[in-house]
C-alpha cells in the first residue's frame, strides 16, 4: 500500500468514511489551512534563526513531521532526490564559482572558497527547507482536499476547478502523450537518433495531442454544465471535512503564536 | 479579477481552456525530454492560450504552471513574472493576427526569446547573483569557469538558450492553431481573429454578443 495515500483503519479507499476526509492519523487529519500554517511556521523559524543550524534543523522538523503522520519512507526518498538534484547542484555551483577571498583549493579553472563554500550551504539549505514545507505539504494534504476547504472558504468554485482540473489534465495528457509517441513510432517515425531526427518527431507527436485535448474542453465545458457548474446557487461536494478539534485549534495558534514571537524578538536583537 | 468577470469577459470555454494549456506546458517539457532534445518547450501552452483567449488568461496559464513547478522546485517561482508576461504577450499578439501568419508566428520568437533571456538573465542575477538551478545555471558555470564574469556568463548563455527554445515553441503553436476546428473557434475570445484569416466571415451577432462571445454555451 502506497503511505501517501489514504489507509487509515475503516477509511475507504480515498481517505473518506462516508464522505468526511480520514485517515486514522492526527497529523493528517489536520485542517488543510492548519498544516500550511504550521509547516509556515516551521520554515519562518528556520530562515529567522542562526544559519545554518536553523535550516538544518528545519529540515530535520520536516523529516520529523513526515514520520508522525506516517508518510516518513515516501517523503525522505523524495526528499533526498530533491536534495542531490537541487539542493547539492545549488551547493556546488556556488562553491565552485562564487567570489570569495579565502581559496580552499584550486583544481583547473575551478578555486573554490570557504566564502563560496559558506553561501552554496546556506543557499542550497534554504531552498531545501522551501522544497521541505512545499513537498511535505502536499504529501500531507491531497490536492481535492485542499480545494474543498478553500471552496468552504469562499473561493469560487471555478477557480477550484481550474486547479484541480490542471492536475488531473497533466496526467491525462502525459498518458496520451505516451500513447501517440508508440503508435508514431509504429507508423515509422523515429524517435531515437541524432538531435535533427529527434526534433522532427516532436511536432508529429505533439500535435495530435494537444489538439484532442483542445476538442474535448467544448464537451467538457457540456457536461459541467449540464451538470449547473456555472449556476448560482450553492455547491454540494462528495467529500467533507472533520469538524476541527479544539486541541486542533490551540496547538495551530500556539505554534503561529511561538514563531511571530522568535520573529519579534529577532528583528529586535538584530 | 474574479472567476465571474473573467467568464464574463472571456467566456465559460476559456475557464475549460486554462488547465489544458497548464498540461499542455507540462506535456511539451516531458516530450522534450523523452526525445533528449535540448530545449525546455514548457510555454507552449501559456503562448497557445493567450493566442486564443487573451493577455489574461494566458497569463493565468503562465502562473499556475509556475506554481506547480515551483512545488518541487522552489527557485523556478522568481521566473513567474516571465511566464505572466509571455501569456500578456500572446494575447496582444494574438489579437493582431500574428498567429494566423507562419512569417509573423516564426518572427514573434525574437520578442520571446529576448525577455526570456534577457529578463531570465536580470532575474537570475538580481534574486540568485547570478547562479539559480536547471541546465542554465551549468552553462554558466561552465562560462564562468573559462574567466567570463558572472554578468556576462548570465547573458551569454540564456538568451541564445531562449531562441533556441522559443522558435520550435511558436511552431508547435501554430501548428495547433492550424488544427483547431472552425467550431471550437467560434466559441473563444480571439477565434474570430483566426476565422477571418481562414476566409470564414463570422455573422454580425458573433461580434454584437460581446461580452463572452462563444462563451454562452
Amino acid at each position: 500500500m502506497n503511505p501517501l495515500l489514504p489507509g487509515g483503519a475503516g477509511a475507504t479507499s480515498d481517505g473518506t468514511f462516508g464522505g468526511v476526509v480520514s485517515y486514522g492519523n492526527r497529523v493528517r487529519d489536520m485542517h488543510p489551512l492548519n498544516v500550511a500554517v504550521v509547516l509556515a511556521c516551521i520554515s519562518l523559524l528556520a530562515l529567522v534563526t542562526p544559519r545554518p543550524v536553523g535550516l538544518v534543523a528545519g529540515c530535520v522538523a520536516f523529516l520529523g513531521l513526515a514520520v508522525a503522520a506516517g508518510v516518513g519512507v515516501p517523503f525522505a526518498r523524495l526528499y533526498a532526490k530533491l536534495l542531490l538534484g537541487v539542493g547539492l547542484v545549488l551547493f556546488v555551483l556556488r562553491a565552485a564559482f562564487a567570489d570569495g577571498n579565502q581559496v580552499l583549493f584550486e583544481w583547473g579553472p575551478l578555486a573554490p572558497t570557504r566564502e563560496g563554500v559558506r553561501d552554496g550551504t546556506d543557499f542550497a539549505l534554504t531552498v531545501m527547507v522551501l522544497c521541505g514545507a512545499l513537498t511535505l505539504y502536499f504529501a500531507l494534504v491531497p490536492m481535492k482536499t485542499l480545494m474543498l476547504a478553500l471552496e468552504l472558504r469562499g473561493m469560487p468554485p471555478q477557480a477550484t476547478y481550474i486547479l484541480l482540473a490542471s492536475f488531473q489534465a497533466i496526467s491525462d495528457l502525459s498518458r496520451s502523450a505516451r500513447v501517440v509517441m508508440d503508435a508514431q513510432r509504429s507508423r515509422g517515425i523515429e524517435t531515437e537518433g541524432n538531435l535533427w531526427v529527434r526534433a522532427k518527431a516532436f511536432l508529429p507527436v505533439l500535435a495530435p495531442v494537444f489538439i484532442t485535448a483542445l476538442n474535448q474542453t467544448e464537451e467538457r465545458a457540456v457536461a459541467l454544465d449540464a451538470r449547473a457548474f456555472n449556476s448560482g446557487i450553492p455547491h454540494t461536494h462528495l467529500l467533507q471535512l472533520r469538524p476541527t478539534p479544539t486541541w486542533e485549534r490551540a496547538a495551530t495558534t500556539l505554534v503561529a503564536a511561538g514563531c511571530l514571537a522568535t520573529i519579534g524578538v529577532r528583528l529586535l536583537w538584530t | 479579477m474574479s472567476t465571474q468577470s473573467l467568464i464574463s469577459r472571456y467566456g465559460r470555454l476559456t475557464i475549460f481552456m486554462i488547465p489544458i494549456g497548464i498540461a499542455i506546458n507540462f506535456v511539451g517539457g516531458q516530450l522534450a525530454l523523452l526525445l533528449k532534445l535540448p530545449v525546455y518547450l514548457d510555454s507552449i501552452g501559456t503562448i497557445l492560450v493567450g493566442a486564443l483567449c487573451g493577455g489574461i488568461p494566458g497569463a493565468l496559464v503562465g502562473l499556475i504552471s509556475n506554481g506547480i513547478n515551483s512545488i518541487t522546485s522552489p527557485p523556478t517561482l522568481a521566473f513567474g513574472v516571465l511566464s505572466v508576461i509571455f501569456g500578456l504577450l500572446a494575447g496582444w499578439l494574438g489579437k493582431r493576427g500574428v498567429f494566423t501568419v507562419f512569417w509573423k508566428t516564426l518572427a514573434s520568437a525574437i520578442p520571446f526569446a529576448l525577455i526570456g533571456g534577457v529578463l531570465g538573465a536580470l532575474i537570475t542575477l538580481w534574486v540568485f547573483g547570478g547562479l539559480a538551478v536547471g541546465g542554465g545555471a551549468l552553462v554558466v558555470g561552465a562560462l564562468m569557469a573559462t574567466g567570463m564574469d558572472v554578468t556576462t556568463a548570465n547573458f551569454v548563455a540564456q538568451v541564445p538558450m531562449d531562441f533556441l527554445d522559443k522558435v520550435p515553441t511558436v511552431l508547435a503553436v501554430f501548428v495547433v492553431l492550424r488544427g483547431i476546428p472552425r467550431r471550437i473557434y467560434a466559441k473563444l475570445p480571439l477565434g474570430e481573429v483566426y476565422l477571418r484569416a481562414r476566409g470564414v466571415t463570422p455573422a454580425p451577432a458573433f461580434t454584437a454578443s460581446r461580452p463572452a462571445p462563444g462563451g454562452q454555451m
